[in-house]
């Protein structure tokens, strides 16, 4: 057998229905007999947990056999546990493991894995009872936009509006024209929309900051802490600098730069009843590679009663593979036909059960404008994907299910952000740490004129008015998932294996996972409790 | 060389001995950059590279080696003499390698090209992980002007250097060689490479590579997957470092193994997989990919031997490809379909008004596709080559087409194609296409099997026993152009294959069309010129050919035959009327009784099935009393490239002086309105803050911009002085003055403050002109050379008032097509007998003195044709040198031309782009094509091929005096296109080789007729070609040819594609000619015109739209974003969107349109819908448009 890798060791746990930790897959991976290692670690920990932790392998690597008291405290990955005695940290495992025998009469995917999300007793419920989803923040059927000038002025304008009321408060901000009237060697604070940054001759920043007056540049010396948060700035972002100004005026100094950012007191809204929603994205129907089998297994799943409290599936983006995406797409088309192939995603749709609440945004795929705020899908394809009576909706838009509110946005900006920032603060492994930046700067897509594509609006669609409490996104066919400020961040997977272009440019997509998110627990303190990750793949 | 070469040189450098003296003279009394003139003359190769590297001693070293080895072998001898520090004065190893790197470069590019000054930016040595250290070569993307082969030998140069330097190999880090692969396909999706290797070819490649290659970032878009490499500086593609591996090393693996052998210090073994396509363990699936269709064989040179497998049972033909179909662009029509039945025919032979990469065309065929053709227009093209020039030849065979009367005919005279030209329907055949041996030698392209024609069959007929000579020699014998009878006579008599003439495109129709039309013949009549039905058994005994026509009822299958055919004949409701049947029924076996003596079942099984019933060539030989050859068995597919151009060069906006005016002058940059602006009330007038040289008087210290002391006309130099501490540097031997205190360089130039009003009017007044002279005099914003050192503005008042205007390096040039002609006469130039007896030229191609001006003569090297355009701004340029010398210099007028006769005999510069030498060529003559016309040597002595090429000429005088290296930009490529260096005669072993390609016989031998069946490779025949005569006496002379035209400018003068107005004028033109011609499928034109032009636009301006930068209408000030003032930060004007919704969706209902009525997929309609509602998604407002609430529900 050759040596494991980090990416098998999580597919074949995933495969088994659990969730690990970086350094659990390292223990395993540098173990002598890595198969052996993993089967030990299974068969040692509780049935109901689905998680396993750097302690769980350490015991079955040293002792063979699991222990009871385990503590999981790792914030970004998730495991279930019991709720009987309320405390999320600390796991019931003292059963004798179980035989897993039954993995040849079905599929793993389903099977094995103990359902902890449901506490005993509750399990008996028949049939969904879910609300209506009700949105906010969605374009559709309110475009006014007709691509003037001022059209593109509005928008910017009011993402300042916004941004900057988020930021007075905090600064003593003055308008630039102000500024360049004060006196040198006064303190300053000014917030402004990102116009420029340039690194000058020495190796220092300078950003120019642009308000409705006009711009004024703020210098980030390079050897102050701050400067690595230049390196995290995007143009067109707002942010507050205060200062002090140079001698001869002309230009601030800056001593601190605030973004609008998530409250750290912020508390999540929660379910008032034990329910859960599936997030996912990018199935991609029509592709040669859309993974028909792995949907399937989903849809199953969600027949299963362990599936019984997931009343709401929202989808967000890229329903179909869809045409002229990319040159030549048709020779890796399984259905050339675009209003085919929305026929075929309404075939699968329609295998999950139908007693379940659906929403669905568009993505870059979709046959609706790829300008940014996109409206949902026009009604030749809604009457197409009427199956389920979904609730189709724009990119972005906020969904509030049972008192939750969750961004859904498609994604693309994403790219921009992996592309533009360092590497360990938004990489394709780590879509979460993009989504908590864009969270931070309290805006989707913040970059104009670069990748992101920009339709303009009476106002800025784009900006994160309120904070959601779960932040969802796709695209990058990439699983991620974090909390930032105790907003739960989640990139959710793909339905379609890997494609000669990801190939060429190195992306090993992640492929049928399905975040599960339990609405009720959100509020708890450890991931593990409030989200479970399936894998169909 | 002969006594006559020894004149016509020495005269030539006469002339240019005295115009140097001239502008010697001048320049040291004006107020130029330097004293002398910058040109300096080159007399041979070894001068150019060292004048163009600016490296001592080279040259002799170069003269040295050149006699003992071969030019590569030279370039790897001098890397010994840079190790030795015996040529070249560095210090350094990687300065030693630098030089050897850029002199082997100059020496393989002959010293023209710029690709050795801009192409390799530097060499450094860096470290490998492993402590040692290794090579990095650093490219440019000027280096592309290189060529590969010269590209793939700046390695091995470096490599070579690095083993003698004892340097240790580059050890490429994983990352890296993803790097390599990732960037390469980039560079290749975005910017296109000749030959695209596989990502297993750049992994092979970039493990074993024993240098680092490395190189500026030249695309805009970044890799995706591989960034922020420690040793690698950009994100972006390198296009320098691609080109050098892929259309390098890895398409010219097998030259480069060539000298790998030779050196005992190098060994690149890798190169073995890679020549032999042996990398990796999959060998199996690479070769049959899906790729073929669209790649077919010409991909580069390595791949073009498949051409030649051909099943068994099929007839010897090369292999369609479909790759010049790529990219097609909406208004640029295709002409034939791949290997279309009905496209142009390959005949070989040359014209003398062909060479490399030209195609002759007949002149009709040029007005029957709707004047889309023109003399040198650009084709794209199936085989040989990839594009050619097209050139008007009328001896070969013109179109065949069906006019709306019903008459098929083929069209021989190009007025006549005019007159029929509205009643086309359809053109059925497109004609010969005229292409040369040496073309399949230059492209290295297996012959292809050749047209029967009367330049084959008369060494057919001879070879049977036919006393050809005493018939050619006959008044009633024309062996070109034979009755019917004399015809089949000829055939049955010697038992020699029908005469081309008579022989019918059987090859192009199905083994059933022919027994249709036998069936036909079989119900056919002869009618008599009075409607009388003859008696079948009276035409018997018949000699001539009038007795009457043959009349056979009208079927599809028999309509369709005899079009494909290419017989001759009118069609009606019932019938089809063959006036010249004998030829026709005698090869299908009949009688004049018209009974039919055979049926199907007589044939033998292979010729019913030979090409599976598709080809009927071998049925009919079985039918047939004698041999039929195949009539047209290569047919060549093409589309339009470029048109073809004959304009004087400016930039834009076009510039008169090179004098910085700033903003002062607007938009316009108008010299007179900065003259009078001011920037705030009470500013003085005039007075702009500009970026000038800094430079002092050498005589009495006088601080000034010029280069001349205004106060006593002493010559000034250039002051260096550092930006931090403001003191005076001079600089080092290599012009780098860097502040010793400091270390920062020191700036040669200043701002200050310059009263433009003032200059102008003593410019004015010093050439005593006023402003009525001229119209406009347009300046410069700023100066982008290294020291910005003005042009005297003088130059530019009188430019003005001439009506020209001054390229980047102060030169006034006119770029022409390059075309190539071997004989020309006097009368289609032009000009007369008289005068080119003047020029020198005494005698006929045939050595008969010249007395007629339309006798043939045979060019010489260096002489020139010039456009009518062409010629008359050479004309205005002339006139303002005369004015320059007179009212600026002082000195006597120099050309004093009347009219464009005076200017026969004058001297002018060739120069083309991606080149840093000019060519001295001579004008002999004018012609009405957008063109240039001259000898193949002078094109390929500027490195030029004819394949729609362009470059520009030069008045001699005009580069003298005006051209300055101070000018130049300080940029990369700023040496490009720019005079470093002149020679002043051709050498014709140190010109591009592809010229050596030519072939100068009066006839092909009958092998190389019988070799293209077997499809042989062209070298396996012998042909002369010009490479034969390479330093004999014979070098400048004896360019025979095989096909005369009768004037090297027929054809329309324009191409339609130029004449038409919209771009949509253009592509209904185009899809309109594209449903006429038999040979094109137009809806597959459609299709590539939506995929390749339409989309691509339609996306790539909505992209813009939604990412757009916006401008400020007032002051011209760009920004990335909306200003959150939403007016200008600058100026406070209004700020304005750069892409409207106009740019938008302009095409996006034509689009749609085309796709509807060319009936285009499914998908690409789909594409189209889905834009278009994008596009309205984008620029509607849901608000106002009419809609159901459900779809807000």
């Amino acid at each position: 057998m050759p040596r494991e890798t980090p990416a098998r060791i999580v597919n074949e746990l995933a495969s088994r229905g659990y969730n690990t930790d970086r350094e659990a897959v390292t223990l395993l991976a540098e173990a002598a007999d890595t198969e052996a290692a993993i089967e030990r670690a299974i068969e040692a920990i509780p049935d109901d947990a689905i998680k396993l932790s750097v302690d769980d392998v350490r015991d079955a690597l040293e002792t063979g056999s699991g222990r009871s008291d385990r503590s999981h405290n790792s914030p970004s990955t998730s495991s279930s546990s019991p709720a009987s005695d309320g405390d999320p940290l600390v796991s019931t495992g003292d059963e004798p493991p179980e035989p897993r025998d039954d993995a040849d009469r079905s599929p793993v995917e389903t099977k094995g894995v103990h359902s902890g999300e449901s506490p005993p007793g509750t399990s008996s419920r028949t049939g969904r009872n879910p609300d209506e989803p009700s949105i906010a923040g969605d374009v559709t059927g309110r475009s006014t936009g007709t691509g003037e000038y001022e059209d593109f002025l509005a928008v910017f304008r009011d993402r300042y509006e916004k941004l900057s009321g988020q930021l007075r408060g905090r600064v003593n901000h003055r308008p630039t024209n102000a500024v360049e009237s004060m006196p040198g060697g006064s303190e300053a604070a000014i917030v402004g929309m990102v116009a420029d940054i340039r690194s000058t001759a020495n190796g220092h920043w300078l950003i120019d900051l642009e308000d409705t007056t006009g711009t004024f540049p703020a210098l980030v010396m390079k050897d102050r802490d701050m400067a690595d948060v230049v390196e995290d700035l995007l143009f067109d972002e707002v942010i507050a600098v205060e200062g002090t100004l140079a001698d001869d005026g002309g230009i601030l100094f800056a001593d601190s730069i605030h973004f609008p950012d998530v409250p750290r007191t912020f508390e999540p809204s929660t379910a008032d009843r034990a329910v859960s929603a599936a997030l996912i994205s990018d199935v991609h129907v029509g592709s040669q590679e859309f993974d028909a089998d792995a949907w399937n297994r989903f849809a199953e799943w969600l027949h299963t009663p362990e599936a019984d409290r997931v009343e709401y599936l929202l989808l967000a983006g890229d329903m179909v593979e869809g045409v002229g995406v990319y040159p030549d797409q048709d020779e890796e088309l399984d259905i050339v036909d675009i209003y085919d192939q929305y026929e075929a995603f309404a075939e699968h749709l329609k295998d999950v059960p139908g007693d379940m609440e659906i929403v669905m945004i568009p993505g870059n795929h979709d046959a609706v404008r790829l300008a940014e705020p996109q409206p949902a899908f026009d009604e030749e394809l809604r009457s197409i994907m009427s199956a389920h009576d979904a609730t189709i909706t724009g990119n972005p838009s906020t969904v509030t299910v049972e008192g939750v509110d969750i961004l859904m946005y498609h994604g693309v900006s994403l790219d921009e952000v992996i592309a533009e920032l360092p590497e360990e603060h938004a990489s394709y492994d780590h879509p979460d740490r993009a989504m908590a930046q864009l969270l931070k700067k309290r805006h989707i897509a913040p970059q104009f004129g670069g990748h992101t594509r920009i339709a303009p609006e009476e106002r800025d669609y784009l900006v994160m008015e309120d904070v959601p409490d779960i932040f969802h996104t796709g695209h990058v066919h990439k699983l991620g998932y974090g909390s930032y400020h105790n907003v739960l961040t989640i990139n959710s997977a793909c339905w379609q294996e890997q494609t000669s272009f990801q190939e060429s440019v190195n992306i090993d997509p992640d492929v049928g996972y399905a975040p599960i998110v339990h609405l009720d627990k959100l509020d708890q303190r450890d991931a593990s409790d409030f989200l479970t990750i399936r894998s169909f793949g | 060389m002969r006594d006559a070469d020894e004149r016509y040189f020495a005269r030539l450098e006469d002339e240019l001995d005295t115009a140097m003296d001239v502008a010697r003279s001048a320049r040291e009394r004006g107020g130029d950059p330097t004293t002398d003139v910058e040109i300096p003359v080159a007399k041979d190769m070894a001068d150019r590279v060292e004048n163009i590297l600016g490296i001592d001693g080279v040259a002799e070293r170069v003269r040295d080696l050149e006699g003992e080895m071969s030019r590569e072998e030279a370039a790897l001898a001098l890397v010994e003499d840079f190790v030795a520090g015996t040529v070249g004065d560095y210090d350094t190893k990687a300065g030693k390698i630098e030089g050897a790197v850029r002199t082997a470069v100059a020496l393989l590019t002959e010293g023209v090209v710029a690709a050795p000054i801009e192409g390799i930016d530097r060499v450094e040595i860096l470290d490998n992980d492993d402590g040692t250290q290794f090579v990095n070569v650093y490219y440019a993307g000027p280096i592309r002007s290189a060529g590969g082969t010269a590209q793939a030998l700046s390695v091995l140069v470096a490599d070579y250097a690095r083993t003698l330097l004892d340097i240790d190999e580059y050890h490429a880090r994983d990352e890296e060689i993803g790097r390599y692969v990732e960037e390469i396909e980039l560079y290749d999706e975005d910017t296109g490479l000749q030959y695209s290797p596989k990502e297993k070819e750049t992994r092979h490649i970039t493990d074993h590579m024993p240098i680092m290659l490395d190189g500026e970032a030249t695309g805009g878009e970044e890799v995706s997957g591989y960034r922020d490499l420690e040793r690698v500086d950009s994100n972006s593609a390198r296009g320098g470092m691609c080109l050098v591996l892929a259309e390098g090393i890895a398409l010219k693996a097998p030259k480069i193994q060539r000298y790998t052998r030779q050196l005992d210090d190098v060994e690149w073994p890798w190169l073995q997989d890679l020549i032999d396509g042996t990398i990796g363990a999959d060998e199996s699936e690479d070769e049959t990919g899906g790729e073929e269709d669209e790649d077919g064989s010409a991909d580069g040179e390595r791949d073009t031997q498949d051409d030649d497998a051909s099943t068994v049972d099929g007839p010897p033909r090369a292999e369609p490809s479909k790759k010049y179909l790529r990219d097609l662009i909406a208004g640029r029509p295709v002409f034939s379909h791949p290997s279309e039945s009905g496209g142009f025919r390959l005949r070989y032979g040359r014209a003398r008004n062909h060479g490399n990469a030209t195609a002759g065309v007949h002149p009709a065929t040029m007005h029957l596709v709707d004047d889309f053709l023109a003399t040198g227009t650009q084709i794209k093209t199936e085989r040989p080559g990839k594009a050619a020039g097209v050139v008007p030849v009328d001896t070969i065979e013109g179109p065949t087409v069906r006019l709306a009367n019903g008459d098929v005919r083929r069209i021989d005279d190009p007025e006549e194609a005019k007159e029929v030209r509205n009643g086309v329907e359809s053109v059925l055949d497109l004609g010969e296409y005229l292409v040369n041996y040496g073309e399949f030698i230059e492209n290295n392209h297996p012959l292809a099997p050749a047209s029967y024609t009367v330049e084959w069959w008369v060494q057919e007929f001879e070879a049977a026993g036919a006393d050809v000579q005493a018939m050619t020699d006959s008044v009633e014998i024309d062996l070109d152009d034979p009755t019917p009878s004399r015809a089949l006579q000829w055939a049955r008599e010697y038992d020699a294959p029908l005469h081309p003439k008579y022989t019918y495109v059987y090859h192009d129709v199905s083994v059933e069309a022919i027994d249709a039309l036998a069936d036909a013949i079989a119900d056919g009549e002869i009618v008599t010129g009075d409607g009388a039905t003859a008696e079948p058994g009276d035409h018997a005994d018949r000699a001539g050919t009038a007795t009457g026509d043959l009349v056979l009822p009208r079927s599809e299958i028999a309509r369709r035959t005899l079009e494909s055919l290419l017989v001759e004949h009118t069609q009606t409701d019932a019938s089809l009327i063959v006036p010249t049947w004998r030829p026709l029924v005698e090869t299908l076996g009949f009688n004049d009784d018209l009974t039919r003596p055979w049926t199907l079942s007589d044939l033998s099984e292979a010729a019913r099935t030979y090409d599976d019933g598709e080809n009927a060539i071998e049925a009919v030989n079985e039918i047939a009393p004698f041999d039929v050859r195949e009539r047209a068995p290569t047919r060549i597919g093409n589309r339009m490239g470029r048109p073809e151009k004959s304009e004087e060069r400016e930039l834009s906006p076009a510039v008169h002086t090179l004098f910085p005016i700033g903003e002062a002058g607007g938009n316009q940059r108008d010299v007179a309105k900065a003259a009078g602006h001011a920037d705030e009330m009470g500013d003085a007038p005039g007075e702009v803050e500009l970026e000038v040289g800094r430079r002092r008087c050498t005589d009495c210290a006088t601080e000034t911009y010029q280069a001349r002391c205004p106060d006593c006309n002493g010559i000034t130099e250039t002051i260096y002085v550092c930006p931090d501490c403001d003191r005076e540097v001079d600089p080092d031997e290599s012009g780098r003055a860097e502040c010793p205190r400091c270390e920062t360089i020191a700036s040669p130039t200043r701002m200050t403050t310059i009263d433009v009003g003032e200059v102008y009017q003593q410019a004015m007044d010093s050439v005593g002109e006023r402003e009525v002279a001229f119209d406009v005099l347009k300046g410069v914003k700023g100066l982008t050379s290294k020291e910005k050192m003005p042009e005297p503005m003088e130059k530019g008042v009188l430019r003005a008032k001439h009506d020209i205007s001054a390229f980047k390096d102060g030169t006034v040039r006119y770029d022409m097509t390059d075309l190539p002609v071997t004989s020309v006469r006097p009368a289609e130039l032009d000009v007369t007998v008289e005068q080119f007896r003047e020029l020198g030229y005494e005698a006929d191609i045939q050595g008969d003195p010249l007395i007629h001006d339309d006798q043939l003569v045979e060019l010489n090297v260096q002489d020139v044709v010039l456009s009518d355009g062409a010629a008359e701004h050479m004309l205005k340029t002339a006139a303002f040198i005369d004015d320059l010398l007179e009212s600026y210099y002082g000195l006597d007028p120099y050309y004093e031309l009347e009219d464009r006769d005076d200017l026969v005999g004058e001297l002018v510069f060739g120069m083309a782009p991606h080149t840093s030498a000019a060519t001295v060529g001579r004008v002999v003559g004018f012609t009405s094509a957008a063109v240039g016309y001259a000898h193949p040597y002078f094109h390929a002595a500027k490195r030029r091929n004819c394949d729609g090429d362009e470059d520009c000429v030069m008045l001699l005088l005009d580069g003298l005096l005006n051209f300055s290296v101070k000018y130049l930009p300080n940029q990369r490529g700023g040496r490009m296109d720019a005079p470093l260096v002149m020679s002043s005669r051709i050498d014709p072993a140190e010109i591009d080789d592809e010229a050596h390609n030519i072939d100068i016989v009066e006839q092909y031998p009958l092998e190389l007729y019988e070799a293209t069946r077997e499809m042989a490779h062209p070298e396996d025949v012998d042909v002369k070609i010009a490479e034969d005569t390479l330093g004999t006496d014979e070098e400048y002379t004896g360019f025979a040819h095989t096909h005369d035209t009768s004037n090297i400018a027929l054809g329309p003068d324009l191409s339609a594609y130029k004449t038409l107005g919209s771009m949509e004028d253009k592509m209904d033109a185009q899809l309109e000619i594209s449903r006429k011609l038999r040979a094109v499928d137009e809806t597959d034109v459609a299709e590539r015109i939506i995929e390749y032009h339409f989309l691509p636009d339609l996306i790539g301006n909505l992209r813009a739209f939604s990412r757009q930068d916006v401008r400020c209408l007032g002051c011209g000030e760009k920004y990335r974003r909306m200003p959150l003032t939403g007016t200008c930060r600058e100026c406070g004007g209004d700020v304005n969107l750069t892409v409207h919704e106009g740019s938008v969706n302009k095409y996006i209902d034509t689009a749609t349109r085309v796709a509807e009525e060319f009936g285009a997929r499914e998908y690409t309609k789909q594409r189209l819908e889905i834009l278009d509602r994008a596009i309205k998604r984008v620029f509607e407002d849901d608000t106002s448009r009419q809609t159901g609430i459900g779809d807000f529900m």
